[in-house]
């Protein structure tokens, strides 16, 4: 049996073996080249824009509807202050994209610095979010307090609760890069984290603009 | 070694002479698609068809970023001023390049296999879409 014939039988690839690169065994488990976890991470991705899209039509819809009692979103926005903690969100995506820039090229001492400031910055942004909450429910908006007020707790709930997976995940592998359990050889396991924090960055940019910008 | 063999190890006719490769393919079986696709090119990730952007260029894309959400923000106040389907056009667009950027720099579609880039923009242009035709049609239900 040639070498071909048994790289058949075996399903490993049909080009003979070459001395320093994966044959029987692609390291990602992918024959085509494409890791598998982040071809996951993708279409999880492009899930999530469906589920982000139907919060944000619910609250177009409900927002204006007439009769509604307590404060309107002009009665409780606060811009300004949204848009502090907007751009933190965004300049987050910077960081994330160094942290993974610096286990690329296998600095472990930036990666930690990096990802532990886009922590930080997730969490200024949770914080933000707290409060614009309880600021809301102090001039008298609540969950169920009327259809804009629901529409909107829970379309900024929801991402929020993403943000915050996202702050757990970046803790995580900052802790196992303390442990030195990162490499550069890990670096697809930085990129999955960040693919999904950019994500949360891209609805953020999406739901400042359509909810809190555009004119009532 | 066999006839099979020896063709899987030579290039393909149509395959660009070595010169014109840019150092980024392997030296064995260029013309094989299925080794191609299964070996990424040296100092590329599996995934990347090339290689990501220098720390610099982050930079330079998070200053964009937040010089158009500045502008954003700014037009935003001019409500009253400005007509309102002019805000509403100025903002979308800024939006939507914020959102590309982000996209195609941060999360690297630019510079990763296209299977990835289609996958998300599936997602991205069925959401709005898809929600487009329910608001158009509840909110004519809703109103009445």
């Amino acid at each position: 049996m040639t070498t071909l014939e048994q790289s058949t039988a075996g399903g490993a690839p049909l080009i003979p073996s070459e001395p320093g690169r994966e044959t029987a065994h692609d390291p990602h488990g992918s024959h085509t080249g494409i890791p598998n976890a982040k071809l996951a991470m993708w279409l999880f991705l492009s899930s999530d824009c469906l589920f982000f899209g139907a919060f944000i039509a619910t609250y177009l819809l409900y927002r204006d509807r007439p009769g509604q009692a307590g404060p309107t979103p002009q009665d409780v926005y606060n811009i300004p202050f949204t848009s502090v903690t907007s751009f933190i969100l965004l300049m987050s995506s910077l960081t994330m994209v160094l942290a993974l820039a610096a286990v690329q090229r296998g600095d472990y001492r930036r990666f930690r610095v990096w990802i532990m400031a886009t922590a930080l910055f997730g969490a200024t942004f949770i914080g933000g979010q707290i409060f614009e909450f309880t600021e809301f429910t102090r001039k008298g908006l609540n969950v169920d307090t009327n259809l804009f007020g629901s529409s909107f707790f829970i379309l900024t709930g929801i991402h929020g609760t993403h943000v915050l997976i996202g702050i757990v995940w970046l803790v995580a592998l900052w802790g196992l890069s303390m442990q030195s359990r990162i490499s550069q050889s890990d670096s697809e396991r930085v990129e999955i984290a960040g693919l999904y924090w950019h994500f949360v960055d891209v609805v953020w940019i999406v739901i400042f603009t359509v909810i809190y910008l555009l004119p009532k | 070694m066999s006839d099979t063999e020896t063709q899987a190890l030579q290039p393909s006719p149509g395959s660009a002479p070595e010169g014109q490769r840019g150092g980024l393919e392997p030296d064995l079986p260029q013309g094989d698609l299925a080794y191609r696709m299964s070996h990424p090119a040296p100092n590329l990730l599996p995934g990347e068809i090339r290689a990501h952007p220098d720390p610099w260029q982050y930079v330079v894309v998070a200053v964009v970023l937040a010089v158009i959400t500045a502008v954003e923000i700014a037009v935003s106040y001019t409500e009253g001023d400005l007509p309102d389907g002019l805000i509403v056009v100025l903002l979308l667009a800024m939006m939507f390049v914020k959102f590309f950027l982000v996209a195609s720099w941060f999360m690297h579609l630019r510079t990763d296999k296209p299977v990835f880039r289609r996958f998300f923009i599936t997602g991205a242009i069925a959401a709005p879409v898809l929600y487009l035709i329910v608001l158009a049609t509840l909110h004519g239900v809703l109103a009445s």
